[in-house]
């Protein structure tokens, strides 16, 4: 897909080379909720990476980097690719200019010039040797920028004195541009002067109008790449009582033509990540896994009161783009089946204005899921690791978690008014097929493009014992009430904590 | 005229043709000139390096070698049509007054009022490319409406130099004129150099066997080869412009390459060491010749009747040596310093690179007919416009 809408967003330049209002702020990976956040080890460093991704593109990523440690000597950032042609040949790194206050803190801007799924690898180099790591970036035009009044005018101004401007020229031109020096113009050729004037005026409106008619075409050609981008519809149908069939449909038109459905990636063991939450309140929440038919995505559902749902399912196309189908749906009483595997719910009381911080989340077991909060404000765009700590019903740290899909648990950032939602891991918001593309298939696991067969003779390795500490680092992408669904699995029952946070 | 005269006092003024004879004779090329020369070499020069740099580095800032050559244009013609108009408008050279025109109450010659609007829809260009940049992305293509109000704006500066050396020409005295007429001669081939530039899309090696290139140029090289080479009234006034124009390109060709550089945006696609430069001229040269053939037994026809004759042998001469040149540039001989067709930009696809060599061959023949009679038809339009334009120039006098 990528590779095809580069050239859409950005079409050929010099040949080979030759690619209103503020929009309503959407985005593929998540929803509403553009910048990538990252925690991971650059070799011997581990390193928190933040990539303020731009609102057009081409355009500017800021990229802020933070080292655990304090023996990073330099961080190097530069934009790539993140699979296929362009994935191998880095243009020449910058390097991130490390903060005066705050010797661990590293900060640069990268040109993303392309649309589509790129990763910034950040090299980091210190008292231990080199290490290196890859971000998934995807990159996307968000908006279009107003003009403001002061240049709508002054260049409103300046096309009005260059237009009135030419058409005197050109009359002085007629009237006596070729007239010995010196002689006076008769009155025939002030009349023609004054012809010569009109029709130019005439001409020069008609310049004016086509490259007004230009201008537009350019900005309705940039507003469809915008469009391209905006999350796609989830439409959804039910059949036989609980099947739910989920068709994406693009913002776009070419969006049907460029992104197939058949041609999306495992994402932690699964083509598709839906997630219904009741609306208004998400007193109700179900993580579920539905199977790819065709085109289609069909999901038997589990048994389910009536109510109107909101839908976010994450995706994860060829080239490792994430997208976020939305949408919403009433359904009846559900008598469905029961929920197994990775499928999961959560039932509880509903977000308010009045609900405050909650930092405690009560655990069916008697266990408990605290927030490691802290005392300060949670501010908006600002990036942050949320830390969690699971306790069994005695107050110990649990000792009987477990991987939950491939890590040690999952955490789904909504806002209440439903404009934001991001699905994070421990690595950050990255999906983790994306990140798989831009750095391999972490070891003892079964990359996206590999058979998990194993080799005669040998085992399948133990998998790590999880920690009753998960952390997941991201940002709150505005102000607002957020209510923040942590999921973790706890001796073969996935366990579910809610905590609701104010934005400031 | 060292004396002092208060500033609106009438001048007693001697009879015309006194004046004209004594103080419009022009006996020596006036340093303005100079300085708006300078000027278009400077932008001349930073053109093709500012789109190499695009094409081999990739970010840039306002006050790369290149803008700021750019950017000098503006400043030297300013300067330049700044002294011209003020010193027309409140000195008290009679002569220098004399051979002005009059607009909103300035007084200058004619050129220096069309270069000074050039110069504005310059800097009027710049925020509206700032704005453009920070609503749209960076557009990494050269045809965008800033960039074409900047283009316009470097064409008037073109234009009205143009101007200024005809109507000098008309009073100059012989040595005098044969350096204007070189200039003149310059200053169309940078004209051309300027329309072959916002071609390049259309006229890309690949895409010459397309009518569509020949539509492009039947459009935008006509008027602007004519013009100064019929104004210039030199019998290989044709063939001098478009020698000039080969000669720029090519140096471009040849030396960028010899200045290291590599990416500093990704994605790269292209592994680059040094200046990517833009492809072989376009062989102008061949139709140039043939209009000044022509020209030495029909110069005397109607102007109409003329650019019949001039724009479809303009059009088919150039096709009659573009076409084949185009088949050689595909062939791994073309794959050199000389002919430069074994450069790509940074940004260039790989899917380019699995058949670069390809000519595009994609329109229907029906297509193919019709774009070229329109090809034939603007040729005509074009060339009585750069007759029309050289006739102007021929007898403007201020």
């Amino acid at each position: 897909m990528t590779i095809g809408l580069g050239r859409y967003m950005r079409r050929r330049t010099f040949g080979s080379i030759a690619i209103a209002l503020l929009a309503a702020v959407s985005v593929g990976a998540h929803v509403g909720s553009p910048d990538v956040f990252f925690e991971g080890d650059a070799g011997p460093y581990h390193l928190f990476v933040t990539v303020r991704v731009p609102q057009v593109i081409p355009g500017i990523a800021e990229i802020e980097v933070r080292s655990a440690s304090n023996d990073v000597d330099k961080i190097e950032i530069v934009p790539m690719r993140l699979s296929g042609a362009g994935s191998n040949f880095p243009p020449t790194p910058d390097v991130a200019e490390r903060s005066k206050q705050d010797a661990q803190f590293f900060t640069g801007s990268l040109w993303l010039m392309e649309s589509g799924a790129l990763k910034v690898r950040v090299s980091a180099e210190g008292t231990k040797g080199k290490g290196e790591l890859a971000v998934p970036v995807p990159a996307f035009a968000q908006r279009t920028l107003p003009m403001e009044r002061s240049l709508s005018g002054l260049l409103g101004f300046l096309m009005v004195f260059l237009a009135v401007g030419l058409v005197f020229i050109a009359g002085a031109a007629a009237r006596e541009g070729n007239l010995e020096p010196g002689e006076t113009p008769p009155y025939a050729r002030k009349r023609r002067a004054r012809i010569v004037m009109a029709l130019t005026a005439v001409i020069v409106v008609g310049i004016l109008y086509l490259g007004k008619a230009w201008w537009g075409e350019e900005a309705s050609n940039y507003k469809r790449g915008v469009s391209f981008f905006k999350p796609p519809e989830a439409e959804t149908k039910l059949a036989n009582g609980n099947r739910l069939v989920i068709q994406a449909q693009g913002q776009d038109p070419e969006w049907s033509k460029r992104v197939n459905m058949e041609d999306v990636i495992p994402d932690h063991n699964h083509l598709m990540h839906l997630f219904l939450i009741s609306a208004p309140g998400m007193e109700r929440m179900w993580h579920l896994h539905p199977e790819r038919e065709d085109s289609k995505f069909v999901d038997d559902l589990p048994d389910m009161p009536a109510g109107h749902y909101e839908i976010f399912a994450d995706v994860v196309d060829k080239a490792g783009f994430p997208w976020t189908l939305v949408g919403q749906v009433d359904l009846p009483q559900i008598h469905g089946n029961p929920m197994v595997g990775d499928d999961s719910s959560w039932t509880g009381t509903a977000l308010t204005a009045q609900s405050g911080d909650v930092s405690v989340a009560q655990l069916a077991d008697g266990g408990r899921i605290v927030w490691e909060k802290g005392s300060g404000p949670l501010v908006a765009n600002t990036a942050m690791v949320f830390k969690f700590r699971v306790e069994d019903k005695d107050g110990n740290p649990a000792k009987d978690m477990q991987q939950y899909m491939g890590m040690a648990g999952h955490a789904e950032f909504v806002s209440s008014d439903m404009s934001v939602f991001a699905h994070i891991h421990p690595a950050g918001s990255a999906s983790m097929a994306a990140l798989e593309l831009a750095n391999g298939a972490p070891k003892g696991t079964c990359g996206i493009t590999e058979q998990c067969v194993m080799p005669a003779g040998m085992t399948m390795p133990m998998p790590a014992p999880v920690s009753a500490e998960v952390s997941f680092p991201y940002g709150f992408p505005k102000v607002g009430e957020y209510r923040i669904f942590v999921q973790v699995k706890r001796a073969g029952q996935v366990e579910t904590g809610v905590f609701d946070a104010r934005v400031q | 005229m060292g004396q002092s005269i208060p500033f609106g006092q009438h001048i007693a003024r001697p009879p015309i043709s006194a004046r004209v004879v004594a103080g419009a004779r022009v006996e020596s090329v006036p340093w303005p000139i100079w300085c708006m020369v300078a000027g278009i070499v400077s932008g001349m020069i930073g053109g093709p390096w500012d789109i190499s740099w695009h094409m081999s580095i990739g970010r840039d800032t306002f006050w790369t070698p290149a803008h700021i050559l750019i950017q000098l244009t503006g400043v030297l013609v300013g300067i330049a049509c700044a002294y011209m108009i003020l010193t027309a408008t409140f000195g008290h050279d009679a002569a220098t007054q004399d051979a002005s025109v009059k607009i909103w109450g300035f007084r200058g010659p004619l050129g220096a009022f069309i270069a000074v609007w050039g110069c504005i829809a310059m800097l009027t260009s710049a925020p509206f490319d700032n704005w453009w940049h920070n609503a749209y992305g960076l557009d990494v293509k050269i045809l965008s409406p800033p960039h074409t109000l900047l283009s316009l704006g470097s064409l008037a500066i073109k234009i009205g130099l143009m101007a200024l050396l005809a109507a000098l020409m008309s009073r100059a005295t012989e040595s005098v004129r044969r350096t204007l007429g070189f200039l003149l001669l310059y200053i169309g081939a940078s004209c051309v150099a300027q329309m072959g530039t916002i071609l390049t899309s259309s006229t890309w090696p690949t895409e010459m066997h397309q009518a569509a290139c020949y539509l492009a140029v039947a459009i935008a090289i006509p008027a602007v080869l004519i013009a100064p080479a019929w104004g210039s009234q030199w019998k290989w006034g044709c063939t001098g412009v478009a020698g000039i124009y080969t000669i720029i390109l090519l140096t471009f060709e040849w030396v960028l390459p010899l200045f290291p550089a590599e990416p500093k945006l990704g994605p790269v696609y292209q592994h680059i060491t040094h200046l990517v430069p833009l492809h072989f001229p376009l062989l102008i040269i061949v139709p140039a010749i043939v209009l000044d053939l022509l020209w030495r037994k029909t110069s005397e026809w109607g102007r109409w009747k003329l650019a019949a004759v001039t724009g479809p042998v303009f059009v088919l001469s150039f096709w009659a040596a573009q076409w084949p040149f185009a088949d050689f540039l595909m062939t791994p001989a073309a794959r050199n310093r000389v002919f430069g067709m074994g450069y790509f930009a940074y940004f260039d696809p790989a899917t380019i690179l699995y058949d670069p060599y390809q000519l595009n061959a994609s329109e229907p023949r029906a297509v193919f007919a019709r774009l070229m009679a329109m090809a034939l038809v603007f040729s005509v339009i074009t060339a009585r416009l750069g007759f029309a334009w050289g006739d102007w120039m021929r007898r403007m006098k201020r």
